[in-house]
């Protein structure tokens, strides 16, 4: 189909507004597959492909095409019409069984003959032949068509008569005082091409059988017929080819059509608006839509929760909160804190960089999005596409729904990717902890020293041991200020810390929570965003091009 | 209906009761047929749905009053194409204008029925053709009959000039279909420009299936083509069928004022009716002949429609099925949700944990300071409130839940009919769109959800009512035991649950128990978390049976019978099973007319150029 679309846009440098059309068309056709019904979207396709072809072929040739049903007197026209006894002209019907093609002027018909399907030995070229008469200028340019029936018994006809109605540029229906009113040509051939009327003619033939004072009414019913099928307007005229009535006015009529040059893109300005209109339909015209800010905000939290982040960003705080307290709590009590486990290692996500490249990205122990969770991501979804869709039709609403499920069932590893590759920042505790520590550590060895001391002293004093000079301080001995000292501004120290340690733990929990938000928006950017967003791109296309093939 | 008239033996009568009980079995037919709906399209159908129209028509239109009138004249219908020359050649066989031939194409007017007077009362408005309204002017309205009385028309024979079968009104077409459908002779006019078309073939050939007897006349022929088209036409006839059909040839020529032609063009065909009409034998041969004919190839048919209509049944089963068993894994899913603890997670868990007061408990071994610190708080605060929160959590996850598989079963029920042509065309007149949960499906379900906790509510009081005196029942009232019993009911199961969650989920329904226990004993506990459980499961399964409905309504609403393909081959059999009887009576050894055996008419002589094949 691409290659479709480069044809067209060749044909834009022709200077006419049926190469563009021709494009926008295309364009529709390829954003709509897959999407729309394949029946819908193969006609468009090939009346885009049939119109570009010709567009290609031959300007200055015009194919008229004489058809009609089975013994109207097709063949006598077409014979009246080239002045030849070319075709066949029979009382056993049906007569004719392949089309015959009668050009005037035949530089560049071959090819033009090729598309149409004309076996060489069908075809004849006028403008070789004996002298040409002035009616044979005016005739320049056409290729005239004899066509088969379209109403015997013999079906091989139809379907001849289906291919090239639809290939003709131009259209001559021959009608006969019996059949004028058939519904054979009316329901199946005329009122369907009612959008093609401006490249039509109607001839009523046999004009001679009917009795003189009756033609006239005779033609207002065949005009009256004709505008109860939608194709007011088009000439009516009244022509007898046995007896050559009428065959002039129908050669000046068509040379007059021809002579514009514009027939041929008449007729497919015609072809691409019917099947443009046909495709609006199913279409629409609702511009593209865009994703709201808020539905988009929902389902990142819907996916944040059912990735386990508040789970997560709890431990986070948790794990500090303990971490932090254990390093600068008192060191007498702190290391019964060991007996609590960690948050975060019992969730797998405490292993920090260097964990985490030895181990590749490990699965985390994040436990699976439950039921619930899973319902909430889905009526986000769901949400979001019922926005997104509210002015479409139903066919392209099921292939933005379709595209927002296509990629949930990953949703469970991609989350949790999300999640063990985030960096949560918590391996390392913050500097000052370590200083505290250390001065914890410093108390704790001043108030060993004080009470070792005084433990000696005691024991001296026991004993009976003279008692050595103990230094004073303010009036307080030394080794009883280390130990009140040290156990007292231990003590302040731990308390003091565990406040520090508090608003540590919630900075460093806010921080992870932004970083396992944005690697969330990752994962929904990719689930469901972007499918859904291409869709609507194709959609944009798909219209813009209906309305430039429209315009 | 009318009895069937007892009549001594004549010449086109059957001995009544055999007449009686045929046609009982083909009244017996209609109403069948008329039963066997085919409203779901599926493949091809429509060529069924009018082969049942037509079929009904005919027994309505012919068979039955037929069967019923067996001595009435033997009707002609006069059919063709548009501008073949029917209505000047009635006119000219009746020797008077009788219907008005007009130049401009289509012609529309009454059919226009010409009978002998002694005749008139076989033509009431309750014999043949029934729905046509009897007239005795011309008029221009097709639903009517018009009725002319004419001397010229021997006493025995009915001619019917019917509209033409291929023109632009559709009016026109049907009624020529029906009419053609209710004659027992057809006297077909083509001409030289028409001799090729499909649309007349098409009926011949119907007419050479049923049986009936057809005469070809070839109008409107140049004299100079006369020979050619008259051998062609004679070869397609024998290589179609019918070649036992007479066919008649009426030159060109002019009209005279009265737009009659000169007798002696249709002096051939003029004699040939009148030599039908005189021999009574011959007649009734005719008349049985086609009778037989059409009830046999309606038989027949019967069986097509039969098929149809099982194919109808069958589509009809698979779509109900698709909708049941989407909706069935939705109860499923639903049950397994709420059953497997999971409901637990999150906001459930954290008032539950809020309102026990064991906020850290679970997650560390701390002292039960905190326990009883949070204890004292909530005594401050008040229970009921934080029973109302967790009552709130509980609501809307199990509404989440409802909503979204409401919502995804209907996506699929929709999808899988929609995979289907016939599904297709339900869905496209259903009026609302069953893609979707019904608009109020979300209120429906928060009432449910809100009625069923009010019922463990009123479960717990009223097993609870001699325990008040209980110290811990009142000390966590009414409201937080039916809270306990909720979780309990949604961890009760045999479901694993994965890593730290385990621990969380299971500690806070172990701890609900131990509560529900401590107060109501244990099994007393276990009765009623089934019985909790078993409240919950039916409100869910209304729910989803009402959105269920959509879907089998609309099934319902079509009226396809699961019966009536069988009701369908027993009356064609029984027809069958008559006929074989009548006909082995009437001709023991013979064997039955079967087979689409061309209807022999008595001809006086052929047309010209027929017989053995002349020409090229």
């Amino acid at each position: 189909m691409t290659s479709l679309l480069e044809g067209a846009k060749k044909l834009v440098t022709r200077g006419s507004d049926i190469g563009a059309r021709v494009e926008g068309l295309a364009q529709a056709v390829e954003a709509s597959r897959g999407r729309l019904d394949d029946e819908v979207v193969d006609a468009a396709g090939a009346t885009a492909a049939r119109a570009a072809h010709r567009l290609r072929l031959s300007a200055d040739h015009t194919v008229v095409a004489l058809a009609g049903a089975t013994g109207s007197g097709k063949s006598s026209t077409f014979n009246a019409l080239t002045g030849l006894e070319l075709s066949a002209v029979g009382v056993r019907r049906p007569t004719t069984s392949w089309a015959t093609a009668c050009v005037w002027g035949s530089e560049g018909a071959p090819e033009l003959l090729e598309f149409l399907g004309i076996p060489e030995r069908h075809r004849v070229a006028r403008d070789n032949l004996l002298s040409q008469g002035r009616e044979d200028t005016a005739l320049q340019g056409v290729v005239l068509l004899d066509l088969p029936d379209h109403d015997s018994t013999e079906v091989s006809h139809h379907l001849e008569v289906d291919r090239l109605v639809a290939l003709a540029d131009m259209l001559i229906w021959v009608l006969d005082p019996q059949k004028y009113a058939d519904a054979a040509i009316h329901d199946r051939y005329l009122a369907p091409l009612a959008t093609h009327k401006d490249v039509m003619l109607v001839v009523l033939n046999q004009i001679d059988r009917v009795p003189e004072e009756r033609r006239e009414t005779m033609l207002g019913d065949v005009r009256r017929l004709l505008a109860a099928d939608g194709l007011t307007g088009v000439p009516v005229l009244g022509v007898s080819s046995r007896e050559g009535w009428g065959v002039d006015g129908l050669r000046e009529e068509i040379a007059r059509k021809v002579a514009s040059k514009k027939v041929t893109k008449q007729r497919l300005e015609a072809d691409v608006r019917a099947s443009a209109l046909r495709m609006r339909t199913v279409t629409g015209e609702a511009a593209a839509p865009t994703l709201s800010r808020e539905r988009l905000e929902a389902l990142e939290d819907s996916f944040a929760e059912a990735a386990g982040v508040p789970t997560v960003v709890k431990a986070v705080e948790e794990s500090t909160r303990v971490r932090a307290n254990r390093a600068t709590g008192w060191p007498a009590t702190a290391w019964l804190s060991r007996f609590r486990p960690d948050p975060l290692k019992r969730l797998h996500l405490d292993l920090g960089q260097v964990g985490r490249e030895l181990t590749g990205t490990p699965r985390s122990s994040v436990p699976e999005p439950t039921q619930v969770q899973r319902a909430r991501v889905d009526t986000e979804v769901r949400a979001l596409v019922d926005d997104v869709t509210a002015g479409m039709q139903p066919a392209w609403g099921h292939a933005v729904r379709r595209a927002s499920v296509s990629r949930l069932p990953d949703l469970g590893d991609r989350l949790d990717k999300a999640l063990a590759a985030t960096d949560l920042g918590v391996e390392r505790l913050p500097v000052w902890t370590g200083l505290l520590r250390a001065l914890q550590w410093v108390l704790v060895v001043a108030a060993l020293v004080g009470g070792a001391w005084l433990a000696l002293l005691g024991v001296a004093t026991y004993a009976r041991v003279p008692e050595p000079p103990t230094p004073e301080w303010n009036g307080w001995p030394l080794p009883t200020l280390l130990l009140l000292a040290g156990l007292g501004l231990g003590l302040l120290l731990a308390l003091g810390a565990r406040v520090l340690v508090s608003a540590t733990a919630r900075r460093r929990a806010s921080v992870a929570d932004q970083r396992l938000r944005q690697a969330i928006g990752e994962a929904t950017e990719e689930l469901v965003v972007a499918p859904v967003q291409a869709e609507l791109d194709a959609y944009g296309r798909a219209v813009d091009g209906l309305a430039t093939a429209l315009r | 209906m009318t009895e069937p008239q007892t009549r001594p033996e004549s010449p086109a009568g059957d001995p009544s009761p055999d007449a009686g009980r045929m046609l009982t079995a083909l009244v017996q037919l209609r109403g069948a047929l008329q039963q066997a709906v085919l409203p779901l399209e599926v493949p091809e159908v429509e060529v069924h749905r009018s082969a049942r129209a037509d079929m009904i028509a005919q027994l309505e239109d012919y068979v039955i009053p037929r069967l019923m009138t067996i001595e009435a004249p033997m009707l002609a219908v006069v059919g063709g194409s548009t501008g073949a020359g029917k209505s000047t050649l009635v006119n000219s066989l009746v020797g008077r204008r009788v219907t008005q031939p007009g130049v401009l194409r289509p012609t529309t007017r009454s059919p226009v029925l010409v009978h002998n007077p002694e005749d008139a009362h076989w033509f009431g408005q309750d014999r043949l053709l029934p729905d046509l309204e009897r007239v005795t002017t011309a008029t221009n309205d097709p639903s009517a009959l018009q009725l002319v009385p004419s001397e010229t028309v021997p006493a025995g024979l009915a001619v019917l000039d019917a509209p033409d079968i291929d023109s632009v009104e559709e009016a026109n077409r049907t009624l020529a279909a029906q009419l053609l459908a209710a004659a027992d002779l057809w006297l077909f006019v083509t001409s030289a420009a028409r001799y090729a078309d499909q649309v007349p073939w098409q009926f011949l050939r119907e007419a050479a299936e049923r049986s009936a007897a057809v005469a070809i006349v070839l109008d409107r022929t140049p004299p100079e083509a006369v020979e050619t088209v008259a051998s062609h036409l004679a070869r397609m006839l024998a290589s179609r069928g019918l070649k036992d059909s007479p066919l008649f040839t009426v030159h060109e020529g002019p009209v005279d004022d009265e737009g009659l032609l000169p007798a002696s063009s249709v002096a051939e065909i003029r004699g040939w009716l009148e030599s039908l009409a005189a021999d009574a034998e011959a007649r009734a041969g005719v008349v049985r002949q086609t009778l037989e004919g059409a009830i046999r190839n309606v038989a027949q048919r019967t069986h097509l429609v039969a098929d149809a209509e099982t194919s109808q049944v069958e589509a009809l089963t698979r779509l109900r099925e698709d909708a049941e068993k989407a909706y069935a894994a939705s109860t499923a899913a639903v049950r397994e949700a709420s059953a497997d603890g999971t409901l637990l997670r999150g906001e459930v868990l954290a008032r539950w944990q809020e309102f026990v007061g064991t906020g850290e408990l679970l997650r560390s071994l701390e002292t039960r300071v905190g326990w009883l610190r949070d204890r004292i708080v909530n005594a401050v605060k008040g229970k009921p409130q934080q029973a109302e929160r967790v009552q709130v959590a509980v609501e809307s996850g199990l509404e989440t839940l409802l909503t979204e598989h409401a919502e995804a079963a209907a996506e699929r029920a929709e999808a899988s009919w929609q995979s289907l042509a016939s599904g297709q065309a339900l869905l496209r007149d259903a009026g609302e769109d069953l893609g979707r949960a019904s608009r109020d499906f979300r209120r429906r379900a928060e009432r449910a959800v809100r009625d069923w906790q009010r019922d463990v509510l009123e479960m717990v009081r009223e097993e609870g009512a001699d325990k008040r005196t209980t110290a811990r029942f009142l000390a966590y009232g009414v409201n937080g035991l039916s809270v306990a019993l909720m979780v309990v009911v949604f961890a009760h199961t045999g479901g694993a649950l994965v890593g730290a969650e385990a621990g969380i989920a299971g500690g806070g329904a172990v701890l609900g128990q131990k509560l529900l226990e401590a107060v109501f004993g244990d099994q007393a506990v276990r009765s009623l978390a089934e019985r909790a459980r078993q409240d919950l499961e039916r409100r869910v399964a209304e729910l989803y049976d009402a959105e269920r409905a959509r879907y089998l309504d609309l099934l319902a609403s079509l009226g396809v019978d699961e019966g009536s393909p069988e009701t369908l081959r027993q009356a064609a059999r029984r027809v069958d099973d008559l006929r074989f009887a009548q006909s082995a009576r009437q001709e023991p050894g013979a064997g039955s007319a079967q087979g689409s055996a061309q209807a022999s008419v008595p001809g006086s002589g052929t047309g010209t150029g027929v017989a053995g094949g002349t020409g090229d």
